[in-house]
């Protein structure tokens, strides 16, 4: 579904991915981890269009990518979050839920701002989520991980075929992230593929099929969970030839 | 419900049957001189807010706009004898292409940088209308015919019936459309690349599309309000037309009605105004009504930095839901 092949891109000297390749499938929950500047961030940006590769390619469903802006790729069917939680602060969580849905075309884009049968698939959504009795309430009076998953609940507004978590844990409590993982889950079952970037190691290990592992901007290893627990260079970048060695 | 909608608006029935009577029971030309003026400043605010207020990106530019409409119309009257209450609604739209094309370029700025930006453009049409003095007259300006239809001048008593009643159609214009798009998917975009334009951007808007329509719409109203305005002060000048402060006005009132709403500029611009020649009237030509205006500001951003509407309708909100709470408990 999702190739990225031989993706570099630097910021000045500093080279944020270099070369990094990694393969999505259709219907998988694939888990990108790395230790802190490893360039997971950045590799999610240039997915999904918020920087252009120094070089490289990016394929989605057999499709060229890379030089398509974020609202392109989005409609063609990536949706993603933010490591720092993104909302419209300001405006109601129903709206938040709506700003999201695919429209193209002119008579789209001047038809009613929030429509009957639109409203009806959000209320659906934010009740899967728990947040019906929030509708009409700014989006920034709700707690962190309440916006954790109203950042959640609106990328499915416009049903994307790949979904891109950045740090879904990161910030929430045990509590939340039970129903963060419940959520993936059950979306999974339903047929949605996702590729989430997260240091919560029991949420990877215990959603995702497959592993991608990062260092410094290149990929140093690939498996299934149980291979990637055990692999010496995806323990050594996490603790240190020293402390590797050591255990 | 129905009811209830009736009665919600019936303010606006009664200001607008307030507004048509206006010109048969104030025959005072001053005060009509003055209504003129406020409902033109109520559009170029509501016009700019299309921009300013749901987008957030702040223009100090649109005097450009506002003074190629007047040059437009003024050319067009002069040459080909074009009606200019005929022919603004039309110029308008050469306008608008100008607008959409400087707003594809400037639009790729933002913050401060498109405030700068867009205070060049008033100076790069300044310039050019003092240089291209073959079609503009340059510095000396151009004269309009005294206002009238076909070769019948009005006379001085029915001159102004006429313009308020242009003024007027098109204030109601620019509020319907900016009401329009308010409630529809462009507007909640535009709204949304205002709170974060990465976000809006990443959940599938294309922000620079949106933006520039945006641009190209609150220019249009601007452009016709241009045009207006020269036939009715039937001269205009680079200087007077292409005037940096015409914009700021347009901001300002913005800011004092509420940025971002339906109603705030309107009415930020039936304070404004009238104040503003009430105090000239009062105290001279002097610059005293700028010091006034800053005071008033000032006071705005300090106890109501969202401006008189929102605050207003905070207020009465907040005390429905408490009225409401004590009821339940």
């Amino acid at each position: 579904m999702l190739s990225v092949q031989n993706v570099s891109k630097a910021f000045g000297g500093i080279k944020a991915v270099d070369g990094g390749s990694l393969e999505v499938k259709k219907g998988t929950v694939t888990g990108l981890i790395g230790p802190n500047g490893s360039g997971k961030t950045t590799l999610f940006n240039i997915i999904t269009g918020f920087y252009p590769p120094d070089s490289g390619e990016i394929l989605f469903n057999n499709q060229p990518i890379q030089k398509l802006l974020p609202s392109q790729i989005c409609h063609r069917g990536i949706g993603r979050t933010f490591q720092i939680t993104r909302l419209f602060w300001k405006m109601t969580v129903l709206e938040n839920m709506i700003v999201p849905v695919r429209h193209t075309g002119w008579r789209t884009l001047f038809s009613q701002g929030v429509k009957k049968i639109e409203e009806e698939h959000a209320m659906e959504l934010l009740d899967m989520v728990g947040l019906t009795k929030f509708r009409d309430d700014e989006a920034q009076k709700m707690s962190f991980g309440q916006q954790k998953l109203l950042e959640f609940a609106a990328i499915l507004m416009s049903d994307p075929e790949l979904i891109l978590l950045d740090e879904p844990a990161g910030g929430v409590n045990p509590v939340m992230i039970e129903k963060i993982m419940t959520l993936v889950d059950d979306l999974n079952r339903q047929g949605k593929t996702f590729l989430v970037v997260e240091h919560n190691m029991r949420l990877v290990m215990e959603l995702c099929q497959h592993i991608v592992v990062l260092d410094h901007g290149q990929k140093i290893a690939e498996g299934e969970p149980a291979a990637i627990q055990n692999n010496p260079l995806v323990l050594e970048a996490y603790l240190g030839s020293e402390h590797h060695a050591g255990a | 419900m129905k009811q209830s909608l009736i009665f919600r608006n019936a303010w606006l029935f009664v200001a607008l049957i307030v507004l048509l009577a206006y010109p048969q029971f104030q025959k005072n030309q001053y005060y009509q001189h003055v209504m003129i003026m406020t409902m033109m400043a109520a559009v170029l605010s509501s016009s700019w807010n299309i921009l300013g207020g749901y987008a957030g990106y702040t223009s100090l530019g649109h005097a450009a706009f506002f003074g190629l409409g007047g040059y437009l119309v003024a050319l067009a009257h002069n040459r080909y004898g074009w009606h200019p209450f005929v022919s603004t609604w039309f110029l308008a739209i050469i306008v608008t292409g100008v607008a959409l094309i400087l707003g594809w370029i400037s639009l790729r700025t933002q913050g401060s940088a498109f405030v700068v930006v867009t205070i060049a453009m008033v100076f790069i049409f300044r310039l050019l209308a003092l240089n291209l003095s073959g079609i503009t007259n340059g510095a000396r300006g151009l004269t309009q015919p005294r206002p009238g239809w076909g070769d019948v001048p009005w006379s001085p008593e029915f001159i102004k019936v006429p313009f308020h009643y242009i003024m007027l159609v098109l204030l109601c214009l620019t509020v319907f459309v900016s009401w329009r798009i308010r409630q529809s998917k462009f507007g909640l975009g535009l709204i949304a690349i205002r709170e974060d334009e990465g976000k809006a951007e990443a959940v599938g808007i294309n922000t620079m599309l949106y933006k520039v329509l945006a641009f190209g719409f609150s220019a249009y109203f601007v452009g016709v309000a241009g045009g207006i305005y020269s036939y009715f002060f039937t001269y205009i000048d680079p200087q007077f037309i292409f005037d940096v402060f015409t914009g700021v006005t347009m901001v300002l009132i913005a800011l004092l009605g509420g940025r971002g709403t339906l109603w705030g500029p309107v009415l930020g611009a039936f304070i404004m105004e009238p104040l503003g020649n009430w105090i000239i009237g009062e105290f001279g030509g002097t610059q005293i009504h700028l010091t006034v205006f800053g005071g008033i500001l000032l006071g705005v951003m300090l106890f109501m930095p969202q401006g008189i509407l929102p605050t207003i309708t905070n207020v009465i909100q907040q005390r429905a839901k408490a009225r409401a709470a004590q009821v339940q408990s």
